[in-house]
């Protein structure tokens, strides 16, 4: 590889991010669609896998494990399969079916935690007075698993936002195209600009989830409610989770 | 096979609800309550009302448990074996027994949140398994542990948790709502807090408001009162007992409390483990005649003091006690003392007390002074348990405690004198 930095180069040239507004922005644009299409579709396939295993119980296990290994598939390898596969090529969907794949075993584990955690008296009358089963998952389960289905949305979201940077090996990468010219011309203005922008991306995400859950939760700033709250749990999940990234990290060998 | 008919007597509390073509409360749903109670139409009166074979008699039990079994997948013994058992209408029946007595199991059978291995439920003379799962529970009121309310929701939403789900429209939900909380004397400020922010005693109570807001006619309470400190504890069930007064619903409670039992219950059925029922009746008479030792044991060594405590003075036989006029001379009053074997006077002037003397000051004054009467302090009211009544006389000085009426013009209107005589003969009569 060949130095990031060129000796006469400096840091960032103004002038180039002033010529390439419309790169910079058309990057946005990109990295926004794939991280949005990639957590909604994630959380879309990890909800319903969350209630199958809800409802069946021994289908958590193997559910987890399939999310696990697809977690474990080191990216570059899964793009030189789907790279080849005519639906899928250099592209969108290549890109997608990755960054979904990396979603998933962060947001069901999240997911299961949630509702596992909704107070089991709760869960008693809501039955007890009468809720059909769906109705209950929908109007009480799912309302208390909220903080912990929202941790785990920020956690695949930065994720995501992190990995779109990769994907731009397949073609799309947001701003990861930009990182991906500076590496390629050894200059560093569109790799700082890149990743600069990325980060801010995740820490945007970040903060409106924090946003959203605190305008959907008015209930959990009430006061303590005793005994776990859905809080404690999602850190539980989510320190799972994360242990689970590292182990997935050392078998892959490298970034996902 | 729903027209079985529960072969039961007891006083013919005919009601509206006699006639078979008239779906509404339940007939013991006492008359103001079900005047200033929207009457819940769902499920279960109209279902009973609807079989056409349901033409049932009007004494009939709200709930009869009949052979009702529950073995678990794997258990060696059933967590229920065959249980008997008839809960009148507008009765509150305890299932009180050890763990493991399949008490809760028991209640969870009757909304269907246990599946019975075997055996009936019978809710208004219509086997429950042929009504619609979900149109059963809403018919029935369900208070459980710790309240169990929905953290997300406020504390108004809660209680209309059950309308909702009967789809009334918003403005009888809402009215529905401030009833019940003027009901449980909900402070109105506390409806539109979640209950995160609400005392244990305080949920508990919107646990009741929510389980009564279809207005009922059962109740299962399973344990309500378990997750709150004692004093918080009596004052719930001292309301349940009043709000019992104006509701009169069908009400089955399971507690391991068992003087919660006696203190709540119309009836107590002891279980034993395995399900197995060992007496059923009223405090009174399980306290006066456990029917084996099982039942002794459980209701404890202090059987005696707790039927004191169902009790009350007026049911006493009073003494009218060591009684003297203001005015009358130290012979008189030495003669009351001697006949009366106390060492004091009460002074009363017709009815009102206005104190007592000692013997050595009648003997220091030579008369009955009026000015010289000391207030009683071991005084108790026509409706003091005779448990307290017990207490107040262990404790005073005197060992009598005197029995008066507290009159709205401030007078004490004296009864007569309690002694500890008089308690034991009310023991053992």
């Amino acid at each position: 590889m060949t130095p990031l930095l060129a000796a006469d180069e400096p840091f960032v040239r103004w002038d180039w991010v002033g010529d390439h507004t419309d790169d910079i922005v058309d990057a946005f644009w990109e990295h926004l669609s794939l991280t949005v299409v990639a957590v909604g579709v994630g959380f879309v396939i990890s909800m319903l896998l969350a209630l199958v295993a809800m409802r069946w119980r021994w289908t958590y296990e193997p559910l987890a494990g399939v999310c696990s290994v697809l977690y474990a598939i080191p990216s570059l390898a899964l793009f030189g399969v789907l790279v080849s596969i005519p639906f899928f090529g250099l592209g969108f969907r290549t890109a997608e079916v990755a960054l979904v794949s990396y979603t998933l075993l962060i947001l069901l584990r999240n997911i299961v935690a949630g509702l596992d955690g909704v107070p089991a008296a709760a869960r008693e009358a809501a039955d007890g007075m009468g809720y059909e089963s769906w109705r209950r998952v929908l109007r009480v389960d799912l309302p208390l698993a909220t903080p912990a289905i929202v941790a785990g949305l920020r956690i695949a979201t930065v994720t995501t936002v992190g990995l779109v940077t990769v994907t731009s090996l397949v073609g799309v990468g947001g701003f990861g195209g930009l990182i991906n010219d500076g590496l390629g011309r050894s200059f560093s203005t569109p790799i700082v600009v890149g990743t600069v922008l990325s980060v801010a991306l995740a820490i945007a995400f970040d903060l409106l989830f924090v946003a959203v859950e605190w305008l959907i939760t008015p209930w959990a700033r009430a006061g303590a409610t005793g005994g776990p709250s859905p809080d404690d749990l999602a850190t539980a999940a989510t320190r799972a989770t994360r242990d689970e990234k590292w182990v997935g990290l050392a078998r892959s060998g490298g970034l996902p | 096979m729903t027209d079985r008919t529960a072969p039961l007597g007891g006083a013919a509390t005919s009601g509206p609800s006699a006639a078979p073509s008239a779906p509404g409360p339940a007939p013991t749903d006492g008359a103001d309550a079900s005047a200033d109670f929207p009457v819940n139409q769902a499920a279960v009166s109209d279902a009973a009302a609807s079989d056409a074979t349901a033409a049932r008699p009007a004494d009939e039990a709200a709930l009869r448990l009949e052979e009702l079994t529950k073995v678990y997948p794997g258990a060696a013994r059933p967590a229920v074996g065959g249980l008997d058992l008839t809960i009148p209408r507008g009765e509150l029946v305890a299932l009180v027994g050890p763990s493991g007595c399949g008490k809760t199991t028991t209640l969870k059978m009757i909304n269907r949140l246990v599946e019975p291995t075997s055996g009936t439920v019978w809710l208004d003379g219509t086997d429950i398994r042929t009504l619609p799962i979900h149109e059963l529970r809403r018919g029935i009121g369900y208070v459980i542990q710790q309240a169990g309310l929905f953290p997300h929701r406020k504390v108004r939403d809660n209680i209309a948790t059950v309308p909702q789900l009967l789809g009334w429209p918003k403005a009888r939900i809402r009215d529905r709502v401030d009833e019940l909380g003027a009901l449980l004397d909900l402070d109105p400020v506390l409806l539109d807090r979640y209950p995160a922010a609400l005392s244990g005693g305080q949920q508990q109570r919107v646990g009741v408001a929510r389980a009564l807001a279809a207005d009922p006619p059962v109740l299962l309470m399973d344990e309500p009162y378990s997750a709150v400190d004692p004093i918080v504890r009596a004052r719930l069930q001292d309301e349940l007992l009043a709000l019992q007064q104006r509701v009169h619903k069908t009400i089955v409670l399971v507690t391991h409390d068992i003087d919660e039992a006696i203190k709540l219950a119309d009836r107590i059925a002891i279980l034993n483990v395995g399900g197995v029922l060992e007496q059923v009746g009223p405090p009174e008479e399980l306290l006066r005649a456990p029917a084996d030792d099982f039942v002794a044991d459980f209701l404890g060594d202090d059987r005696g003091i707790k039927r004191l405590s169902l009790m009350r003075v007026e049911q006493a036989t009073l003494a009218r006690g060591p009684v003297v006029a203001p005015g009358a001379d130290a012979d008189e009053a030495r003669a009351v003392m001697a006949r009366e074997q106390s060492d004091f006077v009460a002074v009363v002037v017709g009815d009102d007390l206005r104190g007592w003397i000692g013997a050595e000051e009648i003997d220091r004054s030579g008369r009955v002074a009026e000015a010289d009467a000391r207030p009683f302090v071991a005084v108790v009211h026509p409706d003091t348990t005779l448990k307290a009544a017990l207490d107040v006389i262990v404790t005073s000085r005197s060992r009598v405690a005197v029995v008066v009426q507290d009159e709205p013009d401030g007078t004490r209107r004296f009864l007569g004198v309690l002694s500890l005589d008089d308690l034991a003969e009310g023991i053992t009569r």
